[in-house]
């Protein structure tokens, strides 16, 4: 059999970033992290980027950064993947945004907001469209990024499947 | 041997201990037997660790979080199954098993005071076998996705570090075939302790 035309289902963990083509499907839940789903619908070629904090800041100059943990590395990373195994520009490139919800109520600060501002005002300096968003609240998200279709299949905990 | 080896002797060696405490207490507690067996201690990535657990755990779990602060700030979580958090509500509150039918105010409570017990019996042998000062934070109560709790478990420490090194166990009433998790994640800050720990084996 092609193993190119085989589903495969690829897991991403937090602070990791997965690329692939149709028919894979890209798979990840999240809690206070961002689901970034990237799109090349020509193509059929996409990618998830799940992070964890707004910006890298002074660690940027690390030697071994883990640049999936930040927004700001993190898109950057996830792009230069798409170019370099699968020749995909920026300008080919739609986007759609999960996560970011607020799990542990005692925590005073909201780091999946932060997450989801800065995600979207890197996306909004690079030119990328957000195509479609369900970010906030306060329950677990589980994404399907159908690689066939760019559909993302989302799941709040306690909800109904969503498809954006 | 290595100091990663001697740190994981450490860590195993309060894990035993810990664990020891922590079944009499639950036992006691439900009126049951409670085994808790340490399933490994390990030092993972992140990212491969979050992904196996989105991978193979997909249910729905209550979780109690609690941070133990003190000299050797640790993590602690413990979670079960949403059905089986309903069983264990009854045990505790001394019903028949299968009176509670929704997660409710009761069910969280009791999730709550299991974590409560669990952390406490482990600061207990902190302090009774190693003279270390610790207490348990109030315990937060979550229902959600196993790896969604996991994760939000494990941020903290994974925004220091890459690599995590973390205790698990898994605890068992057999005769409610009730199987629930419970973690151990040492902080930055109790590098120290532990090496003081490592010093005196």
């Amino acid at each position: 059999m092609d193993t190119k035309e085989e589903k495969k289902e690829i897991v991403v963990g937090m602070a990791d970033i997965k690329v692939g083509e149709a028919p894979s499907v890209l798979l990840t839940n999240l809690g206070s992290c961002i689901g970034l789903c990237l799109y090349d619908p020509q193509r059929k070629i996409g990618g998830l980027l799940h992070l964890m904090m707004p910006s890298a800041g002074a660690a940027v100059n690390k030697s071994e950064l883990k640049k999936a943990k930040y927004a700001d590395t993190g898109i950057q990373e996830l792009l230069q993947q798409l170019k370099n195994i699968y020749g995909v520009r920026v300008s080919d490139c739609s986007a759609k945004i999960f996560g970011g919800a607020k799990i542990l109520q005692g925590n005073i600060h909201n780091i999946g907001m932060d997450n989801d501002a800065a995600v979207r005002a890197i996306l909004k300096d690079l030119g990328i469209r957000v195509g479609a968003c369900k970010t906030g609240g306060e329950k677990g998200y589980k994404l399907k990024f159908n690689l066939e279709t760019g559909a993302v299949a989302c799941q709040i905990f306690g909800e109904q499947i969503q498809e954006f | 041997m290595t100091e990663k080896k001697k740190i994981d002797r450490a860590l195993k060696l309060i894990a035993g201990l810990s664990i020891d405490k922590s079944s009499q207490v639950l036992s006691k507690m439900i009126k049951m037997g409670a085994s808790i067996e340490m399933r490994d201690v390990y030092m993972a990535d992140i990212s491969q660790l979050t992904a196996n657990r989105t991978a193979e755990d997909e249910k729905e779990v209550v979780g109690a979080f609690i941070d133990l602060v003190g000299d050797a700030p640790f993590k602690f979580l413990f979670y079960v199954s949403a059905d089986d958090s309903l069983v264990l509500t009854d045990l505790i509150l001394r019903r028949e098993v299968g009176t509670s039918k929704e997660f409710d105010l009761y069910s969280q409570s009791a999730v709550q005071e299991i974590g409560n017990i669990l952390a406490s019996a482990i600061t207990n042998v902190f302090a009774t076998d190693f003279q270390i000062s610790m207490r348990p934070s109030p315990p937060v109560v979550v229902n959600d996705y196993a790896s969604t709790i996991f994760q939000e478990y494990i941020m903290s420490a994974a925004l220091e570090r890459d690599e995590i090194l973390i205790i698990e166990t898994v605890f068992c009433v057999v005769q409610q075939d009730i199987s629930c998790r419970m973690f151990i994640l040492p902080m930055q800050e109790s590098e120290k302790i532990l090496n003081y720990i490592v010093s005196t084996m």
